[in-house]
């Protein structure tokens, strides 16, 4: 049953260690060849926002195995409190061009983002997932329903169905020249900040206390418990970090679109738990790697007229790939998990 | 088990004898209160398009008056987890039909919701009027003619076949040679894009690339790219706002094509309010066409926005004004009904459909063709120019 | 109390003894009673001020449908313990076959009744289809995989416009008749509401019967072991592919009957939400309880389309001054989204948890994590 072969030689295990970053670069080499620079750095933008929300997704899977619903529609009320704060307390209506000012602004626009964010994440956390920690599996579902429809209909309520403009605080017109294409500076603002809290998140995990802690849990949350680790604290934690990197997402969504609306939750947010299982859930670096995937997916998709049919694309390639590739990406042996 | 299925075959009879004892006590003639009923997805997204109609319609019952008569409205909402619901809108129209007092109805906003609630109401004989249904299905050809049965169902917006061929003619005259299409899939927006292209085509444009991105749709980069790989001089957009017209706007003007001329239907007609397309692309806007299927200058529109704003404390945008036509016509058969001394179902369907009289509305004159569609065939081109929409020419199809 | 009870039930005991015997036929009575005693009930305040009769019928009977649908993915989830979030692409298929042979689109007209097997069949041959390269994956993995599909089937018959329509949907289905007897209208839903008590008292017998079977047996095995269930010799992949084939012949046959009560089919209608809608009733009723899943999802279904829709009406007819102002169809999916969760705050188990899962819950596997 296991999927993970065992590679004896030395020289085997480094080929092994090499062979996802060199497939990872090849598929990079050929998504560049076949699409182009343009339609690349779109897919790079879009694959950095599904990534951060994916991110959440997973987190919460692998702690609690529960299929967070609600997670997409907590990135849009992301993008809602940046909007807000942005518009609203900073006062912004579009580009900054003085360079420290922006700096700032961005700053503190994802400070204050992410923080609301986090604590709402756990708010939801202790409110409706919690008092479910023992019950059957698929109660915190249906409760993760419920949240999602509750807060897509607070936002409907507070801010109106329509599509609402965001101000788009990096000018669109910096760009540099990379052979011959303009690449817009706020695409590899994005790719940037993605990134960097991605790599954070990673060095968190592996390297704190409180990581370590998120480890075992969602390896064994009784063996850990027995251990002295505080398992309320830490699935409080997991939510408070997925939670305020889909705030972070919200956040570079509406500096990326301009724009955002009530229902901007479901769509992206399936497509940031397919990005999340491809990946193989419970894993954060496959569930990065998912959502740059699917994203390329989509760009080819829309690039080349067939739009239409991207979301089926994307959902068969799962279905496709699950059926070989049982566990993902990067996924493990899940065990009996069910 | 075969036992017991002679059994259950009786006792379904005797569920419907009791059916029919039931049913058949209730029938009292109309008292003094007639009821205009309002059907229209009401919830999410759906909301934004078509919550204007329903106050259209609100607005001109409650400032109707019939001697001897209380007019009243009942809303009911067919959306369901943000998108219209074809089996929610027949649901709620067999509601209206059980309800003695109500006479006839507004809505439905969508196609698939109308052809699920006009077989219904044309059954049970209630008049319905649609502000905002442009499928040219619905009325014309042989599925048309499979709804149609009772003829009671007419609409106050030109179909789409008159609406996509117009923006096409106009685009041509304003020098498009390569076009890129994009639709939104939907009945609305693929069926004003085909009529769109097979018209653009037939005048000797070039059609240089053309996909669906499905409403919900967030990220129109790639497609701009595209279009702009493919060498576009002009784009045509088939959807309505919140699809996600002004996003490929804005996202054109991100892959540097801002100053394309960009061309919608009355999907992107709407007004400058908050969520309108204008308001949402901002600056890009400009240069960017739209029609509406009506004539520009209807009669009463500036009183009926005064008149608008002070009930609802909005701006009247987008099917506002069709949805009071619809009533306004409603309350004029009734009127009429009541002159020829019976208000019924039937008086009332048939002062609208039958006679093929002419209804002064917010629209201007409006009178029904044998299937149920507005003779006013006039499409009206606007154009964006400093921040509002222009009005620029119109394009008059006849009866 | 509980001798009272036993001296208010005693002179029922042989009634219930032969009620226990005959479970079938008890099924049966009760499924007629009901369907007798709900228009009934109608009738009287409130439920007459909200709408006619006739409108009550035709939501029962779509109440039912979902009820059905209910029951058909209890039998995959409840039973086999397999999660489906993609249970609406069957509904759709019935629907779509039914429509393809019986609408001036493809102009052919074929009977009702036959196709209504025809739906079953369809169904249980994508079940099959979706299952046979699926069912090794575990747990999750396979909901994520019938989620996608759940996605792809609306998808193309959205955008196959040459054989579907598109958009559009197909519309103008024939509805039932039997020929010289009785035509179903629109207009009249008893007709329906007779058709839809029958077939689904017929399904809850048939999943009865089923869940006591060798297959049944089976299926418990499974969900609660599959590992040991496997040791014993239990051909698991056999297995699971009977429940997705019957979970999905049921939807199928659900199918047909709701595109023929509708008259119209557009790949709208069967998005994840309806997936959704149906899993949520399978849960709240009580995973694994056929009668509680078909009662939760017959509330939930009239809940939600029926009292959130007409709460304006509702409260009207109260007549309170303040309320009257508010307008509560902005409010309904808020509230609806409170209810999901209180309820499954207040009954994690379900309102009408199967009697073997109830010991499951009992705290007394302190030691183990979730439940499976």
């Amino acid at each position: 049953m296991a999927t993970a072969s065992v590679t004896s030689s030395t020289a085997g295990r480094l080929l092994g260690n090499l062979r996802l970053p060199l497939s990872i670069l090849a598929f990079l080499g050929l998504a560049l060849g076949v699409l182009g620079i343009d339609q690349f750095v779109n897919a790079m933008t879009l694959g950095a926002i599904y990534a951060l929300v994916a991110l959440g997704y997973t987190m919460v899977y692998g702690i609690i195995e529960l299929i967070n619903f609600a997670h997409g529609d907590v990135f849009m009320v992301g993008s809602f409190v940046a909007m807000f704060i942005s518009s609203s307390l900073l006062g912004n209506e579009g580009a900054i061009t003085n360079v420290p000012m922006l700096a700032a602004s961005v700053l503190i626009l994802f400070a204050l983002t992410i923080s609301v964010m986090a604590l709402l994440g756990a708010l939801i956390e202790r409110l409706a997932y919690r008092p479910l920690r023992r019950a059957p599996k698929l109660a915190p579902l249906i409760t993760a329903i419920g949240v999602s429809f509750i807060l897509q209909n607070v936002i409907q309520f507070f801010f109106g169905p329509t599509i609402v403009t965001v101000p788009q605080l990096v000018p669109i017109e910096w760009s540099i020249q990379v052979s011959g294409s303009r690449v817009p500076l706020l695409n590899l603002f994005v790719i940037a900040t993605s990134v960097i809290l991605m790599v954070a998140l990673q060095l968190f995990i592996s390297r704190t206390r409180t990581g370590r802690a998120m480890r075992t849990t969602s390896m064994d949350r009784d063996a850990s418990s027995l251990m002295g680790v505080d398992i309320n604290r830490t699935i409080m934690i997991t939510f408070l970090i997925g939670s305020g990197l889909a705030g972070a997402a919200g956040v570079v969504h509406g500096l990326y679109y301009g724009n955002t609306t009530f229902g901007l939750g479901f769509q992206s947010g399936l497509k940031a738990f397919t990005a999340a299982v491809l990946g193989g859930i419970g894993n954060t670096a496959g569930a990065a790697l998912g959502g740059f995937l699917i994203a390329f997916v989509e760009v080819g998709a829309s690039a080349f007229g067939y739009g239409r049919w991207g979301g089926a694309i994307v959902f068969s390639l799962l279905v496709i790939f699950l059926v070989f590739r049982p566990t993902g990406l990067l996924g493990s042996h899940t065990g009996d998990r069910a | 088990m075969k036992v017991f299925n002679k059994k259950g075959l009786s006792a379904l009879a005797a569920v419907a004898i009791l059916a029919a004892a039931c049913g058949g006590s209730t029938a009292s003639t109309a008292g003094k209160t007639l009821t205009i009923g309002i059907s229209f997805p009401l919830n999410g997204s759906a909301l934004a398009s078509a919550g204007p109609a329903r106050d259209g319609a609100l607005l001109a019952i409650k400032e109707a008056s019939i001697e001897g008569y209380t007019l009243k409205a009942k809303v009911l909402d067919h959306a369901k987890e943000g998108a219209h619901n074809p089996d929610q809108a027949a649901a709620d129209m067999l509601t209206f039909v059980g309800q003695e007092d109500v006479v006839a109805v507004v809505g439905p906003f969508n196609s698939a919701s109308a052809r699920a609630q006009i077989p219904v109401s044309s059954e049970a004989g209630l008049l319905q009027c649609s502000p905002s249904n442009t499928n040219p299905t619905l009325t014309k050809g042989a599925d048309g003619e499979a709804l149609r049965g009772g003829r009671n169902y007419v609409r106050v917006a030109t179909t789409d076949d008159l609406q996509g061929p117009a923006v096409a003619v106009y685009a041509k005259k304003n020098g498009a040679a390569k076009i890129y299409i994009l639709d939104s899939t939907d009945a609305y927006g693929k069926g004003v894009a085909d009529a769109f292209e097979a018209k653009f085509i037939a005048d000797g444009g070039t059609v240089v690339g053309r996909q669906g991105l499905p409403t919900g749709t967030t990220d129109f980069s790639a497609a701009a790219t595209a279009a702009k790989a493919a060498g576009a001089d002009s784009i045509f957009y088939g959807g309505v706002t919140s699809d996600g017209a002004p996003l490929f706007r804005n996202a054109l003007a991100q892959a540097g094509l801002g100053a394309l001329p960009f061309y919608g239907a009355d999907g992107i007609y709407d007004g400058t309010s908050e969520g309108s397309y204008i308001a949402i692309a901002g600056a890009n806007a400009e240069n960017s066409y739209a029609s509406q299927a009506a004539i520009e200058n209807i009669p009463g529109k500036a009183d009926f926005n005064v008149k608008f704003k002070a009930e609802f404390g909005k701006d009247a945008e987008g099917y506002a004004y069709a949805g009071y036509a619809c009533a306004q016509i409603i309350i004029e058969g009734i009127a009429a009904a009541v002159a020829g001394g019976d208000v019924t179902r039937e008086t009332v369907r048939a002062a609208v459909v039958d006679k093929g009289a002419a209804f002064e509305t917010v629209l201007g004159s409006v009178s029904f063709d044998a299937v149920g569609d507005t003779t006013q065939r006039i499409i009206s081109l606007y154009k964006v120019d400093g921040g509002a929409w222009k009005f620029v020419e119109e394009i008059n199809y006849g009866n | 109390m509980s001798r009272i009870a036993d001296a208010v039930n005693a002179p029922f005991a042989p009634v219930r003894a032969f009620f226990r015997k005959h479970r079938s036929f008890g099924i049966f009575v009760g499924v007629v009673l009901l369907s007798i005693a709900l228009p009934l009930l109608t009738r009287v305040p409130p439920f007459d001020g909200i709408q006619s009769t006739n409108a009550w019928v035709n939501a029962f009977t779509t109440a039912a449908i979902y009820a059905m649908l209910a029951m058909g993915l209890n039998v995959v989830i409840g039973f086999a313990g397999l999660l489906d979030l993609g249970y609406a692409a069957f509904f759709a298929l019935g629907g779509y076959t039914y429509a393809f042979v019986a609408a001036p689109f493809t102009g052919i007209h074929l009977p009702f009744w036959p196709m209504l097997l025809a739906g079953g069949v369809v169904g249980a041959i994508f079940g099959v289809l979706l299952g046979a390269p699926t069912l090794r994956l575990r747990g999750d993995y396979l909901a994520i995989v019938t989620l996608g599909f759940g996605e792809i089937v609306p998808i193309t018959l959205m955008n196959a416009d040459k054989f579907t329509d598109g958009v559009n949907g197909i519309g103008g289905i024939d509805k039932p008749s039997i020929p010289g007897i009785l035509q179903f209208t629109l207009t009249n839903p008893w007709p329906m509401y007779g058709l839809v008590i029958a077939l689904f008292s017929l399904i809850m017998i048939m999943i009865y019967r089923l869940e006591d079977s060798r297959l049944g047996r089976t299926w418990d095995a499974i969900r609660e072991d599959e590992l040991a269930a496997e040791s014993s010799g239990v051909n698991i992949v056999i297995a699971k592919l009977q429940a997705f084939a019957v979970g999905a012949s049921i939807a199928g046959i659900v199918g047909v009957v709701n595109a023929a009560k509708i008259t119209i089919v557009t790949p709208d209608q069967f998005r994840f939400a309806v997936s959704i809608s149906a899993l949520a009733a399978v849960v709240l009723g009580g995973m694994g309880n056929t009668i509680g899943v078909a009662t939760g999802a017959f509330i939930i279904y009239l809940f939600q389309s029926i009292l959130l829709k007409q709460l304006n009406t509702l409260v009207e007819n109260i007549n309170i001054p303040v309320l009257n102002q508010i307008d509560f169809l902005d409010f309904q999916y808020v509230l609806y989204g409170i209810v999901l969760v209180l309820m499954m705050l207040k009954r994690p188990q379900g309102i009408f948890p199967a009697r073997r899962r109830m010991r499951e819950f009992a705290p007394l596997k302190i030691g183990k994590r979730g439940a499976k």
